[in-house]
């Protein structure tokens, strides 16, 4: 990057010493000075720095960094400065940035950056000049970046990721069963174990066991809060959504626990897992890789539970303009250019990402995009819409993605309430009991700081 | 074989197996080809190459790590014993029992847990210093945990060293301070270079502060570098990160070996008594 | 004194301060009382006021909130864990580090064939930087390409159907860390125990000798309490070094499963960065400091005893 920074200055210099010369010679444009890639309509000026995750899907990055940054620098004439960082050090990176009130113009998350609520502008102008061009906002990126209470779009979501069930066709086909409800994956379980070929949903402490077992309490009707914000998790159900997934592991790996976000990816590519909740990220390998069982795997909403189907996007992209960031209002234009040409980047991803502003990439055409496909089974990423448009939730479902929910998420306490009873260390009930008054009183504290 | 040296061999050889053995499967994993490292069959009768290394060297800035790396610790290590070396010494020498709890007080220094510390510190970085994503910052940050490590070694060096000598140079008419320079330091190099290692390892074992000040991929040290460019998103690349482990270990674990017998030196000289 | 002093030059009298020894020692001292004091202490105190807000995400200012925050931590079970698991940890790990290191010190301070290459492979834990290391040892305990677990089955110790999960269950994944902890920390406790005994002079062996001391013996009454000031530094660097360095469970474990090898640094990390309660993960990684002041200044004192006897 520094390097065509250099370049750009060299450049400037010498168009700069070419309008003087111009200037000289006579009555020449007064304005050639001002840059010599100015093609765009828009007078923005200056830099831009950003910082992101390494993407999963590398082509991404490499459409961002060389095709969609420089385009969009060129056009505006405006210094893009992009840094890429491994995404479990985004909240370190974050902090650092506050607590030096300094930093990049643009920060992006992989989660709603909730607590920092106090430490961004208000989005609320992106979000409508978005708006404007494509549409209204979709309700997952709403519930996820959007305070209720103070009424602050804390970070714009440019896209969010769905999180399907990735199962292996021929393995279930091997034991009778498919993952079509709970009481399937339940039924089927032992059996796929007794084929050597256990299921894998996580209970660790890392993002994917979060978010599959968040997802699979809300299947039995078990949220960590309501609709309102407030904590309801002490319920019978979250009880029976617990020892429900305690039977499932009886025919699970005990390295389950003990995992981190690569290992159930790692757990189907090595042939062994039969099924696991997961982006698509986790099919996209063994195609590129090749390997054998690549068209087995099928792509699914998932399971149905007692309560219906309801899953939560994978991962959500954020960006956010601190308050003490120097060029705002570059930022503001590069978001709302970013968002409103989404189909770009979903297709870069190659349908990983899926646009916040439905608007910018329609169901429709991104379903289209998916039939074309030729990965074996052809059209296995079609049903990604279906999911996206009716079994992805934001974190906090009912209720917004919020501080205190963040702080429930951040602490794990989720999977450590599974886990303690998978593991036979306590009673389900008991295990409900005490985690629900610790996020009683994360709720608490969070309330008394008025932010839910 | 005398009675000793069997213990030696009893004792010394299944330690350096069990303590080595990392880095020996480190070494298998490094020339395995990716595809294989998770195969079963694959554990031993794999298919060597080169491949990793030289995805390290061409594909990743992985030299501009090493070297980054580097810099930071040299730096650093000038750094350390410029402002360790005068203070151990007259910690060690000059002020009796107000240096010694002065010793301990800087000891104590060592007890601050690092998990937090980077916050207030990257405002100074950013906002009185402005070395944000500057390798001087990590250069004016990690003295301050190597500086108190250094004057306590140190302190016990100078400790050693008979006042006689410098009182013979007092009386050939040199300054207390340039009998420093002329007699104290040069019979101290056992303990300066114990200090430069202990010194430059701790720098290059240093992450938090790492991944807080530094965010262009021009300044990324190794301990960031890696992270960054091997592991991707779900995918670690194993044979990669073996790799670049290696790579550094091996000549750090052979300069720290031909030192150890100064350092040993330097220790019974008198370190920490 | 002042008078005859002034009748020498402004030069001579600037020489002659420069003599004074408490001059000179605050001359040499004073560097490093200012950098410390401005990158560690500054920064130290900030944490400590911290501690008593509710300062979040990033900020370095809250409200006032008392002790609010040592109370709230108290109550909560996750942090009492971490308290019990850092106590765990640390103990352990440097146990483990002082039995190894004491034999392998022992081994080598005897000059024999291959000691160059057998000192070489000890050292290397300490030259590789830990953070990649640690990353390393996620490979090795690989729930399913671990290296311990094929030549365990390979040896017939376990059956493949119930390979052990390093990482997994409590027990193991705390056996996990503290290996992995010691095994980082023995190179260092090698090198200073070497030292520690060929400081022993040539002379305390021979008369251990004369008074037929031999063996065990020998070493439980002159060799060990002779070596003891020395090996007491290393353990207290390595006791530090376990306590406030989060590293390991950080990348192996972060803190599970179900935050069984939660310590205080990785609770604090996560309490204060990720969760965006700074001024609560201020007092969590404050709490100890006491007691870590305490265990120090306590083993240096005895330190020096044994070394005064």
């Amino acid at each position: 990057m520094s390097e065509s920074k250099l370049s750009r200055r060299e450049l400037l210099k010498k168009a700069g010493a070419g309008a003087a010369a111009v200037g000289v010679s006579g009555a020449a444009a007064p304005f050639s000075f001002a840059g010599p890639m100015k093609f765009g309509n828009r007078q923005l000026k200056g830099d831009l720095s950003i910082i992101q995750w390494v993407h999963f899907v590398p082509a991404y990055d490499d459409w961002f960094d060389n095709t969609w940054v420089k385009q969009w620098g060129q056009t505006n004439d405006v210094q893009v400065k992009v840094e890429h960082i491994n995404n479990t050090l985004l909240d370190t990176r974050a902090a650092a940035e506050v607590a030096a009130q300094s930093g990049h113009d643009l920060f992006f998350n992989l989660h709603p950056m909730a607590s920092y609520e106090d430490q961004v502008i208000n989005h609320a102008s992106i979000v409508k000049e978005i708006e404007k061009k494509v549409g209204t906002y979709g309700l997952l990126g709403k519930q996820s970046t959007y305070n209720p209470k103070t009424k602050k779009y804390f970070a714009v979501s440019d896209n969010y990721v769905p999180d399907p069930v990735i199962w292996r066709r021929d393995l279930w086909n091997g034991v009778g069963e498919a993952p079509v409800t709970w009481d399937h994956v339940r039924k089927a379980a032992p059996k796929l174990k007794a084929a050597g070929h256990p299921i894998g949903i996580g209970q660790s402490q890392e993002l994917d066991s979060n978010m599959a077992l968040l997802a699979f309490m809300m299947c039995f009707g078990s949220f960590v809060q309501n609709a309102a914000n407030r904590p309801t998790l002490n319920t019978k159900t979250t009880v029976d959504a617990v020892k429900f997934m305690a039977e499932i592991y009886k025919s699970e790996d005990a390295a389950i626990f003990g995992w981190n976000p690569a290992s159930n990816n790692n757990y189907l590519y090595s042939g062994t897992a039969s099924m696991i909740l997961n982006a698509i990220s986790a099919t996209r390998t063994p195609e590129a890789q090749h390997l054998p069982f690549a068209d087995d795997l099928s792509i699914w909403p998932i399971p149905h539970g007692p309560h219906g189907r309801l899953g939560l996007e994978h991962v959500m992209g954020c960006y956010s303009i601190w308050n003490f960031a120097q060029n705002k209002e570059n930022a503001h234009q590069f978001l709302v250019d970013l968002c409103v040409n989404g189909k770009q980047a979903t297709d870069a991803s190659q349908l990983y990402n899926f646009p916040s502003f439905p608007g910018a990439y329609p169901f429709k055409q991104i379903r289209k995009a998916a039939a074309a496909d030729t990965h074996k089974p052809r059209g296995k990423y079609t049903v990604l819409t279906t999911i996206a448009e009716q079994f992805t939730h934001n974190i906090g479902y009912p209720g917004t993605t919020n501080a205190a929910m963040d702080e429930v998420f951040s602490k794990y306490l989720i999977p450590q309430m599974f886990a303690q009873v998978s593991q036979g260390k306590m009673s389900a009930a008991d295990s409900v009991s005490s985690i629900n008054s610790q996020v009683k009183d994360i709720y608490a504290k969070w309330k008394e700081r008025g932010k839910i | 074989m005398k009675k000793g040296t069997r213990f030696s061999y009893a004792i010394a050889i299944p330690f350096a197996i069990i303590l080595a053995f990392p880095f020996f499967w480190m070494a298998v994993t490094s020339f395995k080809p990716e595809a294989q490292v998770y195969d079963p069959k694959k554990v031993w009768s794999f298919d060597p190459t080169l491949a990793n290394y030289g995805y390290l060297f061409h594909h990743t800035d992985y030299v501009r790590w090493l070297r980054n790396s580097s810099f930071v610790g040299l730096m650093v290590v000038l750094i350390t014993l410029a402002v360790a070396l005068p203070a151990g010494y007259a910690l060690a020498r000059l002020s009796g029992r107000v240096g010694r709890s002065l010793g301990v007080g800087i000891f104590l220094t060592y007890l601050v847990p690092p998990t937090l510390l980077f916050l207030p510190l990257s405002r100074v970085i950013a906002q009185y210093l402005h070395l944000s994503d500057r390798l001087w910052a990590l250069v004016v940050v990690y003295p301050s945990f190597t500086i108190p490590f250094a004057i306590w070694l140190l302190m016990g060096f100078f400790k050693t060293i008979p006042q006689e000598l410098e009182d013979a140079a007092l009386v050939d008419g040199c300054s207390r301070l340039s009998s420093l320079v002329r007699i104290v330091f040069p019979i101290s190099i056992p303990g300066i270079l114990t200090v430069v290692i202990f010194t430059f390892s701790l720098v290059i074992n240093e992450f938090v502060y790492a991944i807080t000040f530094i965010s262009s991929s021009d300044n990324r040290t190794l301990t960031v570098g890696v992270p960054t460019d091997l592991i991707r998103g779900d995918l670690f690349n194993w044979p990669g990160i073996m790799a670049a482990i290696l790579i550094p270990s091996i000549p750090l674990a052979l300069l720290y070996n031909a030192f150890l017998n100064r350092f040993i030196a330097g220790f019974t000289g008198g370190a920490f008594r | 004194m002042g008078a005859v002093a002034a009748a020498w030059g402004s030069r001579r009298r600037l020489r002659y301060v420069a003599e004074r020894r408490g001059f000179l020692a605050t001359l040499l001292i004073s560097p490093a009382v200012l950098v410390i004091g401005a990158l560690v202490g500054a920064p130290l105190v900030l944490a400590a006021y911290l501690s008593f807000t509710d300062a979040q995400a990033g900020s370095l200012t809250g409200r006032w909130v008392g002790l609010a925050n040592f109370r709230h931590a108290l109550h909560d079970p996750i942090f009492r864990g971490a308290l019990w698991h850092t106590f765990l940890f640390t103990v352990l790990s440097q146990m483990v580090v002082i039995v190894c290191a004491g034999l392998i010190a022992h081994a080598l301070v005897r000059s024999f064939r291959g000691r160059w290459l057998i000192r070489f492979f000890i050292l290397l834990p300490w030259a590789a930087p830990i953070a990649l290391t640690a990353i390393g040892f996620l490979w090795f305990y690989d729930p399913q390409a671990s290296i311990f677990n094929w030549f365990l089955i390979k040896l017939h110790i376990v059956d493949p159907a119930h390979v052990p999960n390093w990482l997994g269950t409590p027990k193991a994944a705390m056996s996990s860390i503290i290996t992995v902890q010691a095994w980082r920390t023995i190179p260092f406790a090698v090198v200073i125990f070497i030292a520690g005994i060929s400081s022993i002079p040539a002379e305390v062996d021979d008369a251990a000798a004369i008074d037929g001391a031999t063996g065990l013996r020998k070493f439980w009454y002159v060799s060990l309490p002779l070596q003891l000031p020395i090996a007491m530094v290393a353990i207290l660097f390595g006791i530090i070094f376990t306590a406030t360095d989060m590293i390991v469970p950080f990348i192996l474990t972060n803190g599970g499963p179900f935050n069984s090898t939660q310590v205080l640094t990785t609770y604090a990390f996560q309490t204060g960065i990720n969760a965006g309660n700074i001024g609560e993960g201020a007092a969590i990684a404050l709490f100890m400091l006491p007691v870590l002041a305490l265990v120090t200044v306590g083993m240096l004192v005895f330190a020096r005893r044994a070394e005064v006897t």
